[in-house]
């Protein structure tokens, strides 16, 4: 319970005092009006005696009464109406509100802070009022009149004659039967005569002669003339005067106005009084039944009965509510007591003390010793009597005593003149006049009588009164009997249905308890009376109980808050809104942010719904916001319930205030850092066979493996722009912005295009959320061109389509939990910086919803417009010293666009591009290129990272059929018919790589449109061919192409436009090609520089049921100093065929060619009768690609391979080196839907080393490589560290980290060729001749460009196994060894002789052959080539 | 039967709670949260004296018109609350501590869920299942 500002033991006392009637004739009345008061109004402030008053209990013992106070009323002959009394109490308790500044205790308990007010001065006044408005009745005598005032006017004709017709009234009051109320005390009531003598108009000699005149009738002692009215009321304004009045009479204002009227006319208020309580009764029903929801009936559920649409219209309230304030507003206007003056007032002072001292208390005194001699001369014999004369009678009726009648006793009235009345009479008289012993040791006396007798409503009263004056006695000799009070207000309460009395012990029993510090028993007490019957009453005590809780020594919070819900919800049933809400908004702080979150939605949205009667709106929407934000547990249906109420009460605020900025709404959320934006148009779906470029979209993931790469190809292609170098302020072009984007700088957009953003909506509730015209909110500095002085920039907000136009999405519904994205668009017309604040929307739910909750279809379509900020927070910077130790975050300019002037705009269109091709297959697609921009466009480029994949096409390339479907039919390649006679030998053409624009500096990845004029002019389209051949690898490849162009304009601006294809791939034929040299010297041209190249197709296509067959249908090579001869083993079938696994082989013979610089010189082997221009496009150019790509990887060898190798070493590998490459052309035979299609493709074989063997496949060539030499090994590591399977091969690094100083002997072994020349067999006459000698020539040609000293040792060793094993032997004559330098590419030839004894096979390949470079005399000792087996037969003749 | 079974943190904001019949969900929640108050002073009144032997079911916190509320206090302070039909005469003290001592084992076996992060709510189906069967079980 909170703090009081009366003590009990003020409280108490004052609450019971002697009442005193007062009777004023018509003029008194009149007097007293003057002063806007009435006769008793008055005389309240001054009804406080000062001093102490001294009487003489029964015993002669004085007594000492303090702080007297009497009350003073007119004579009301109704009992006041129970409804005006709660009407009177509910008025009262809504006047009083908390201060505004009132300062609240804060209480801590636990792990709570509380804000909590001390005191509740409505509980104050709804407590003196509840008490004062107490109805007199029967059963106790407390507010019973003890003495009536008879007030006339000094002014009137018959002054003496109007006090005997008042007495004569107040006799009538009292003892006709007519009257049953006002109750008196005794039937001889103190009659006090008073005169009223207004000192501004009566004559003052006629009042004291009238006086004169009533002393002697009525004596000194009952007597009084008081003058009032000393100034007159248009003086009133000199002299300020305290007015006493305003405190009382404010207050009761309602009480008071009905007193001001008569007799009759008062019957006729408190009628009206009632109709008004009906209404108000009435009101709470329809409130009740207008529930729109069915859990009405707990008070814990949802408030419902402050439904906002049901209390607004409710004209009811509001007119309560103004009378209410009309009241207020008239009581200030009026000064009370404006013709009194400050000694009116000591007048009116001493009179009161005048009546108490000489008039109430000797008879009250008299009274008690009256009763007192009644009860002792009794005492003995009524005990005894009484006592026996009930036995006697009710002796007999005992057995028949039930339940039934012991509940009738309580009925049981005693006539007024009844002994145990009296003794009840002067307990109660004591008790006024504070002598609680005796009035105590008379109540416990009553008690025991009316107990006895069964009479439950007396014994309840005494019981109270006993306990209250047990508790009031000076010094407390007995301890506080709580279990009377506990009785009493049971049978109060059960017994005699009297909720008021018992109210009344409640408010007494909890007041002593908690100055006793019991506080969990008041708390018991008060939640005890709570009931169905009073709303008002049970919120207040409540509320008292939830204060008790928080004041016990460990405050029980949860409890507290508990309590106050219940309270609050008991106030909002009472229609006390505003108490309610504070209520609720206590309740609240205990609830607040632990996790009680349904209990916690359940306060929010009552705060809100309170709010929002009272007009609060602010709280109203803070408080439904609430609910709606966090993560909530409430069911779909209660989410739209709130979600309605919100919706609702948004409205109103947003009527309240049309012109006022739009409010922020709290749904959807917006995950602002997945907000993505998007520059440019939307990209056009394929438009039947073309294919536009995909360029960048908002459907794309983010991806940053592929966004780097695409920045890694912007920089190549810039850097070739700017001759090699990037520029520092290059920063890639970003259309797509988003999380992962650099966003740090402003993004340019461009005069015309759409610039999208795309705004990420996340639905917390579980109820589906419809926005509609949905769209974006900016705010545009336009750039203005014409004045630059004009510094003021002009801000634009949303809503000037000329400026900006602002795309609205109608409709967008968002399901219940659903994340969605809303795509909006801006289409900027001026050059400017553009700042996307937000979205702005209405927020509605959907219509449909609303019928299933049963509300109505026509009820909250409704939907609130408002926006909701895009704030998005930059990465958080980690660089400095300063942002590493503080939280700092970058700026994040996603959504500030700089709008700039026009530039063009290229579209790509691809046509009649592929998806699937095999490995190689070479196929010709068409590209189209448009700008579709107001501006040429001019600087076209693309660049791919594979541009092995596709070409343009030479510039010596003849031009193909420009249009597509002209080419329809055609071969991709470039065709001339041959006749067949020629088809062994090479058709030779020669082309520079420079003319298929792969010599570009370092950059091969970027290629330049060929474009016929350079400039593409806006609106114009161009359609080139664009040949692609399929990448070796099978499968799916990503193909990137990015297309930059810029503007003609002075700076040039860039654009770039993405492509991305996807092709398929699948395996077609496999091509393994070695070379070696040929031992045969044939040729003389060729100077001993033949070699065999030996070429293995093999038909790896497995999976396509599709393809038939392979046909190889010219082979052709490539080199800048070999070239392809003939062909060597062609069998008889002509056509090269490969059914699926077959394998072919093929064996050319290759000649050096003579030497033209940087020219490659082609030479085509047909086995058609079509010759395939490999010179020419495409051909070529797929040839120079794979061939500059492979040079790529060659780079990044030679660089791996170490400097500090010596030059020799290098021309010692080299002369095991050739150049020449192989192409394969090839076509297949497809069958298709039943139709056959013929592709074509073309492999490239690169061959490097003599005798190694080389792939068409790539990753077959790893392999191979890796078991190859070791300086291979190293290259294998640096340029393949993806595949898994190298990293492994780390672990044997180590053993191969020597670089090997010395080449192998595989390489010096291929420094010189040797070759013997004998006749292959030879007869010789051996009867003849024993010795057979036959001449050999040796031929040394030296295959490097260095000098080479070469050393030929003829003597025989018999450590070669092979050597032992031809049965024989010969010898070499003549000269056995020789010392021979060859110079660069120089063939040598040595005779020599061999001489035979035997006839039979003889390997002539002793001889071994040492080499070593020339310069280098010491270091490469060669070892010897290990030549083969060179078999003569000799014959004997 | 229970009504309604909550499990409450050290720090009094509910780990789980569960009620049946759920259209007072709310009521139930109230009658928990307000629990925790009497749940605070059994705790405090019963003092150090017998912090080893201490007693962790705590007996009925309040009886309401219809309803009775009882409570138990884990050693690390977490409380369980429960509350029981009161027209259910059938359970009896032993009934209930019973009761609670199959939830402490269920919150255990929660806690010991590698899983599981203490202080977050509890979403254990097991858990769910056996408070399920305590409300459902007529014992």
């Amino acid at each position: 319970m909170a703090q009081c500002v009366q003590s009990v033991q003020e409280l108490i006392p004052d609450s019971f005092v002697p009442c005193v009637a007062a009777l004023c004739s018509d003029e008194a009345e009149r007097l007293t009006r003057l002063n806007h008061l009435s006769f008793a109004e008055l005389l309240k402030p001054f009804s406080r005696l000062t001093s102490e008053v001294h009487m003489r209990d029964p015993n002669n013992q004085l007594h000492v009464i303090k702080n007297l106070k009497i009350a003073v009323s007119n004579i009301i002959t109704q009992p006041p109406q129970p409804g005006a009394i709660r009407k009177l109490l509910n008025d009262v308790v809504s006047g009083s509100q908390p201060a505004e500044g009132l300062v609240a205790n804060v209480i801590t308990a636990g792990d709570y802070d509380l804000n909590i007010s001390a005191t509740t001065p409505w509980f104050e006044s709804y407590r003196e009022t509840f008490l004062q408005s107490m109805p007199a009745s029967d059963h106790e005598f407390l507010n019973h009149y003890l003495a009536c005032m008879l007030v006339a006017s000094s002014s009137e004709a018959e002054p003496v004659e109007q006090f005997s017709k008042l007495s004569q009234e107040q006799h009538r009051i009292q003892h006709n039967s007519d009257y049953s109320y006002p109750k008196w005390f005794i039937p001889n009531t103190l009659k006090y005569y008073v005169l009223l003598h207004d000192v501004s108009a009566g004559d003052e000699q006629r009042a004291e002669s009238i006086y004169e005149e009533m002393k002697q009738k009525y004596g000194t002692q009952g007597c009084y003339l008081l003058k009032i009215n000393s100034r007159t009321s248009n003086r009133a304004s000199d002299e300020q005067i305290p007015d006493p009045w305003s405190q009382y009479l404010q207050k009761n204002s309602i009480q008071n106005q009905e007193s001001y009227e008569d007799g009759p006319c008062t019957i006729t208020s408190n009628k009206n009084s009632d109709s008004n309580l009906l209404s108000l009764d009435g009101l709470d029903n329809e409130v009740k039944d207008g529930l729109p929801n069915n859990f009405r009936a707990h008070p814990l559920q949802l408030d419902s009965s402050s439904d906002p649409s049901n209390s607004i219209d409710d004209p009811d309230h509001v007119k309560s509510a103004s009378s209410l304030h009309e009241t207020k507003k008239a009581n200030t206007g009026i000064i009370h007591g404006a013709c009194l003056t400050l000694t009116d007032h000591d007048r009116i002072r001493q009179f009161i003390q005048e009546f108490t001292f000489r008039g109430l208390l000797p008879h009250i005194e008299k009274t008690i010793r009256q009763l007192n001699d009644q009860l002792i001369s009794r005492k003995g014999l009524s005990r005894s009597l009484f006592s026996a004369t009930k036995k006697w009678f009710s002796g007999s009726k005992v057995p028949e005593k039930s339940i039934n009648e012991l509940k009738n006793t309580s009925g049981l009235l005693y006539p007024p003149e009844a002994p145990e009345l009296q003794i009840r009479k002067m307990a109660d008289l004591c008790f006024l006049v504070q002598h609680y012993d005796l009035a105590y040791s008379c109540y416990h006396t009553a008690k025991k009588d009316f107990l006895n007798d069964q009479a439950m409503l007396y014994a309840a009263g005494a019981l109270e009164m006993a306990a209250v004056s047990a508790f009031l006695q000076p010094g407390a000799p007995r301890p506080y009997p709580a279990h009377y009070m506990d009785t009493a207000i049971q049978t109060y309460r059960d017994i005699c249905k009297n909720m008021v009395l018992a109210e009344r012990c409640v408010l007494l029993s909890a007041e002593i308890l908690k100055s006793q510090s019991k506080y969990s028993e008041a708390a018991a007490l008060l939640i005890r009376l709570t009931s169905e019957d009073s709303d008002l009453r049970s919120a207040l005590l409540l509320e008292q109980a939830a204060h008790c809780f928080i004041n016990m020594k460990s405050p029980m919070v949860r409890k507290y808050a508990f309590h106050m819900i219940l309270a609050g919800h008991r106030f909002s049933k009472a229609g006390q809104k505003k108490h309610a809400l504070r209520c609720y908004c206590q309740a609240m702080q205990v609830y607040k942010g632990k996790g009680w979150s349904l209990a916690e939605d359940h306060i929010n949205f009552t705060i809100g719904r309170q709010s929002y009667t009272l007009r609060q709106l602010d709280n109203a929407v803070s408080a439904f916001r609430h609910i709606l934000i966090n993560e909530s547990k409430q069911s779909a249906a209660q989410q739209g319930a709130f979600l309605r109420e919100y919706l609702y009460v948004y409205k109103n605020v947003s009527q309240l205030s049309p012109d006022g900025p739009l409010p922020q709404l709290p749904l959807p959320y917006i995950n602002s850092s997945a907000t993505r934006v998007f520059f440019g148009h939307d990209r056009r779906p394929a438009d039947g066979e073309k294919q536009a470029a995909t360029h960048v979209s908002l459907d794309q993931e983010y991806d940053s493996e592929s966004s780097q790469q695409w920045r890694e190809l912007e920089e190549q292609v810039v850097a070739v722009v700017n001759r090699g170098v990037i520029p520092s302020n290059f920063y890639p072009t970003q259309y797509c912005l988003n999380s992962y984007s650099d966003n740090s700088r402003f993004p340019l957009a461009v005069v015309e295009e759409p610039i999208t953003v795309e705004v990420a909506f996340r639905n917390p509730l579980k109820v589906p959320l419809l926005l509609t015209d949905l769209s974006l909110l900016w705010k545009f500095q336009s750039k203005d061109s014409s004045g630059k002085d004009n510094e003021e920039v002009k801000e634009l907000v949303t809503g000037e389509p000329e400026m900006i136009g602002t795309e609205v999405i109608s409709e967008f519904l968002i399901n219940g939990e659903e994340s969605k994205v809303a795509r909006l668009k801006l289409f900027p017309h001026h050059m400017g910086e553009l700042h996307i604040l937000g979205v702005v929307y209405n927020l509605g739910t959907i219509q449909g919803y609303m019928t299933v909750d049963g509300i109505g279809k026509h009820s909250l379509s409704m939907s609130v417009r408002g926006r909701q900020d895009l704030e998005i927070q930059g990465p958080r910077l980690n660089n400095t010293k300063e942002e590493k130790t503080s939280i700092k975050y970058g700026p994040d300019r996603r959504l500030d666009p700089i709008i700039t002037a026009e530039m063009p705009l290229l579209e790509v269109f691809f046509i009649h591009f592929p998806t699937g091709l095999l490995c190689g297959e070479i196929r010709k697609a068409y590209v189209e290129f448009v700008n579709v921009s107001k501006c040429p466009l001019t600087g076209l480029k693309v660049v791919s990272k594979r541009p092995e994949f596709f070409t343009f096409g030479g510039n010596t390339a003849v031009l193909t059929p420009l249009s597509p479907s002209a080419s329809e039919n055609c071969s991709a390649y470039k065709t001339v018919v041959t006749d067949s006679t020629s088809v062994c030998t090479a058709l030779i053409s020669s082309a520079s790589s420079v003319d298929f624009g792969t010599g570009i500096g370092s950059q091969p990845e970027v290629i330049p449109v060929p474009l016929p004029d350079t400039v593409l002019l806006p609106g114009a389209s161009v359609q080139l061919p664009m040949w692609l051949r399929g990448p070796d690898e099978e499968g799916v490849h990503e193909i990137n192409f990015l297309f930059y162009y810029e503007s003609v304009k002075k700076q040039p601006k860039i654009r770039i436009l993405r492509h991305t294809a996807v092709i398929c791939t699948s395996r077609s034929l496999n091509v393994r090609a070695t070379v070696c040299r040929s031992n045969s010297l044939e040729d003389e041209e060729g100077r001993g520089g033949n070699m065999l190249v030996f070429v293995d197709v093999e038909n790896t296509n497995t999976s396509e049921a599709g393809v038939k067959e392979f046909h190889i249908v010219q082979v052709s090579s490539s080199s800048k100093h070999w070239r392809l001869q003939k062909s060597v083993n062609l069998s008889e079938n002509k056509d090269a065929k490969l059914a699926s696994r077959e394998k072919g082989k093929f064996c050319f013979k290759a000649i050096r060619c003579k030497e033209k610089e940087e020219k490659y010189t082609f030479a085509d082997i047909i086995f058609g009768n079509e010759q395939i221009i490999s010179s020419a496009s495409p051909c070529a150019d797929f040839f120079y690609r794979s061939l500059s790509s492979e040079l790529k990887k060659a780079q990044l060898s030679v660089h791996a391979e170490k400097q500090s190798i010596e030059d020799a070493v290098r021309l010692i590998q080299k002369c095991s080196e050739v150049d020449l490459n192989i192409v394969v052309l090839w076509k297949a035979y497809v069958v298709e839907d039943s139709k056959q299609l013929i592709l074509e493709g073309q492999h490239h074989v690169l061959l490097r080393t003599i005798g190694k063997e080389a792939f068409s496949c790539p990753q077959k060539q790893v392999i191979t490589v890796f078991f190859g030499s070791s300086s291979d090994f190293e290259y294998l590591i640096q340029d393949h560290r993806e595949p898994p399977e190298m990293e492994l091969l780390k672990f044997f690094r180590p053993e191969n980290t020597t670089v090997p100083l010395r080449p192998s002997v595989e390489q010096l072994s291929n420094l010189i060729k040797t070759s013997l020349h004998y006749p292959e067999s030879f007869n010789h006459p051996f009867h003849q001749k024993s010795l057979c000698l036959v001449p050999v020539t040796l031929l040394l040609s030296n295959c490097s460009k260095a000098d080479v000293d070469v050393i030929v040792d003829l003597r025989h060793k018999t450590t070669s196994p092979e050597a032992l094993e031809i049965h024989g032997s010969f010898t070499w004559l003549g000269q056995t060894q020789y010392k021979l330098q060859l110079k660069s590419q120089e063939i040598h030839s040595l005779q020599l002789k061999a001489c035979f004894v035997h006839t039979g096979v003889y390997n002539l390949g002793t001889p071994r052959v040492f080499a070593k470079l020339s310069d280098q005399v010491t270091v490469f000792e060669t070892s010897q080539q290990n030549s083969m087996p060179a078999l003569i037969i000799i014959n004997n003749v | 039967m229970a009504v309604c079974v909550a499990v409450i943190a050290k720090e009094n904001y509910p780990l789980y709670i569960r009620s049946i019949p759920t259209e007072n969900e709310l009521k139930f929640h109230y009658m928990v949260h307000t629990s925790l108050d009497v749940v605070d002073e059994k705790i405090s009144a019963m003092g150090k004296a017998l912090v080893d032997q201490r007693e962790l079911y705590l007996g009925l916190l309040y009886p309401t018109e219809d309803y009775k509320v009882y409570g138990y206090v884990t050693n690390s302070k977490v409380k369980f609350v429960m509350v029981v039909d009161s027209s259910n005469t059938a359970l009896r003290d032993n009934e209930i501590r019973s009761m609670f001592r199959k939830l402490h084992n269920s919150y255990t076996d929660v806690m010991c869920n590698p899983f599981y992060n203490p202080g977050d709510r509890i979403h254990s189906r097991a858990f769910d299942s056996m408070v399920t069967s305590m409300m459902i079980q007529v014992c």
